[in-house]
Order: C-alpha cells, then structure tokens, then sequence
C-alpha cells in the first residue's frame, strides 16, 4: 500500500473500535517496516514469521497506550527492537567465535580486513555481510543492536534514539563501548590466526 | 583504536554493498490472521483486574461486617456492666451455705 495513500491516524481510529478489515491494513501496511527490523535483528533459531506475529500481537495489545507523543512508525519500531532484544537476551550465550566456523570467502575477507589494507572486493560483500553479522553476534543485544543501526544502516543517532527510546548520549555511549568489545574480539581473532 | 575502526569500517562498508533479501509484503493471510488473533475475541476483562476489582469489593465487605461485630460486642460488654453484681458466684453460695 503506497504511504501518501494510506491514512493513518483514520485507521487506527477504525482498529480503536475493532475493525478487522482496518487491523488487516494496518498489519499490511506496517509489515515491510517490521519485518526489515526483524530481519536485521533475528536471534538464532527463530522464524521471522514468528516474531513478526509476536510483534503485531503486542502492538495490538498495546494500541490504547499509544498517545501520539512519537509518529507511529515510530513507537511500533520501539516494540519491534525491544522484542528482538529480548529474544537475543533469552538465547543467553552465545557460542564461542572460531575461525572454523567461518566459510572459506567470510575468511578470507576476515583475513584481507585483519591484514591488509586494500578495499573488499565487491564480489565479497554477501560474504562481509555474514561476517559482519558473526562478529555483532558476539556481543550482548543492545551493543549488537546499536552498532548494527550506526555502522551497518548508517542510521543518525537521532533515528536510534527514535527508535529504541534510548536517549542520544546513551546511544553514543553505548556504541563507544561496542567498539570497543569488538575490538578485542578483532585483536583475539588476529592472535589465533598467528599461533 | 584508529587503526581496529578503519579495519571495521572497511568491512561494513563492504557488507553494505551485498543486495538486501527484499520480499517485504506480509506472506498471504499474515494480515488476516494477525487481525483474528488481535480482534477476533471479545473484550475480556484480565483474570488479575477481575480477581483485584472483586478483592477490593471482599476488602470492604469484612471491614464492614469486623465494625458491625466489634459494636454488636461492645454494646452488649457495655449493657452488662449492672449485670455483674446480678450474677451468683457458686462458690461463695456453697461456702455460705456450709
């Protein structure tokens, strides 16, 4: 459904007083922006499908506490990234990171990162992407969340701080510290490549 | 940290450049179930707020019927107190008797 012909604020009046044709638009309408998040944050061994249903349930659940105070959009993304982190927050640990684990392209794109200075070629990117997604799943939820929202989506820290309801001082915090993390993981994968 | 942030950001860079899975429409009847689920049940009162609303209601009730015992058994120590010198001790018509 295109943005400038979906009416928003009618809808939710008409799921306000349980029309189910009007939650099904809403549903249709919210989906692609749900689901990109879902995508981006899936805990291992959940299905999209479900944690988007998850979502949309709360959403519903929640829908008379909505205020207007944020745009929609808005407030259910919060949902949607506080559903995620819980869910990665449940697998609790995470398994140790080793250089075997990796497929033969995500490491020699690790390698060419750990030690060299050229660019990654271009044909490498779904193998960078992967490898980046490893290496944020080794830090804890909320440090993965932010810096895949700065550095991966190139987001401002005005949106994340839209979007996750921390404020901005704590998101540049919190990303400082995730660098920090992931640098040593960075210096203890270089370790093991050397012995 | 200059050097590990040029090295991160290198590699960013690069996954940022692999295409994005973009189906982004709701699998068929996702819609649909999720309306049924959402809305499909009548509005039901949580079984915590009824057992909390009906809690209240018992609160009032024994505080009610503890004032009502409480003034039922003062007025009737309170109506007994010329009663008292009425009341025959046994042992002393025993012992007054023998």
């Amino acid at each position: 459904m295109a943005e400038e012909t979906f009416d928003l604020a009618a809808c939710l009046e008409r799921v306000r007083q349980r029309d189910q044709a009007a939650a099904r638009e809403l549903v249709d309408h919210l989906y692609p922006l749900v689901i990109r998040i879902v995508r981006s944050h899936l805990p291992r061994r959940v299905a999209e499908e479900d944690l988007a249903q998850e979502i949309f349930l709360k959403m519903f659940t929640r829908l008379d506490q909505y205020k207007g105070a944020v745009a929609f959009t808005h407030w259910v993304s919060r949902i949607a990234v506080t559903t995620c982190i819980d869910q990665l927050r449940a697998q609790k640990r995470r398994p140790e990171f080793r250089w075997a684990d990796l497929s033969e392209k995500e490491a020699e794109v690790l390698d060419s990162v750990l030690t060299s200075e050229t660019e990654v070629a271009a044909n490498d990117a779904l193998a960078a992407r992967e490898l980046v997604y490893k290496l944020l799943g080794q830090l804890k939820p909320e440090d993965r969340l932010v810096l895949q929202l700065l550095d991966l989506e190139q987001h401002s820290v005005a949106e994340i701080s839209a979007m996750t309801g921390w404020n901005p001082s704590l998101v540049k915090v919190r990303a400082f510290r995730a660098r920090g993390k992931l640098k040593k993981l960075f210096e203890e994968l270089q370790r093991k490549e050397r012995s | 940290m200059k050097d590990f942030d040029a090295r991160w950001q290198r590699l960013v860079a690069a996954a940022r450049q692999a295409p994005a899975a973009e189906d982004v429409a709701a699998p068929y009847g996702f819609a649909t179930r999720i309306a049924a689920r959402a809305l499909g049940e009548p509005e039901r009162p949580a079984l915590l707020a009824v057992f909390g609303r009906l809690s209240i209601r018992a609160l009032w009730v024994a505080g009610l019927l503890m004032l009502v015992s409480m003034a039922a058994n003062y007025l009737a120590f309170a109506g007994n107190d010329d009663d008292d010198q009425s009341l025959i001790d046994p042992v002393s018509e025993v012992l007054a008797s023998s």
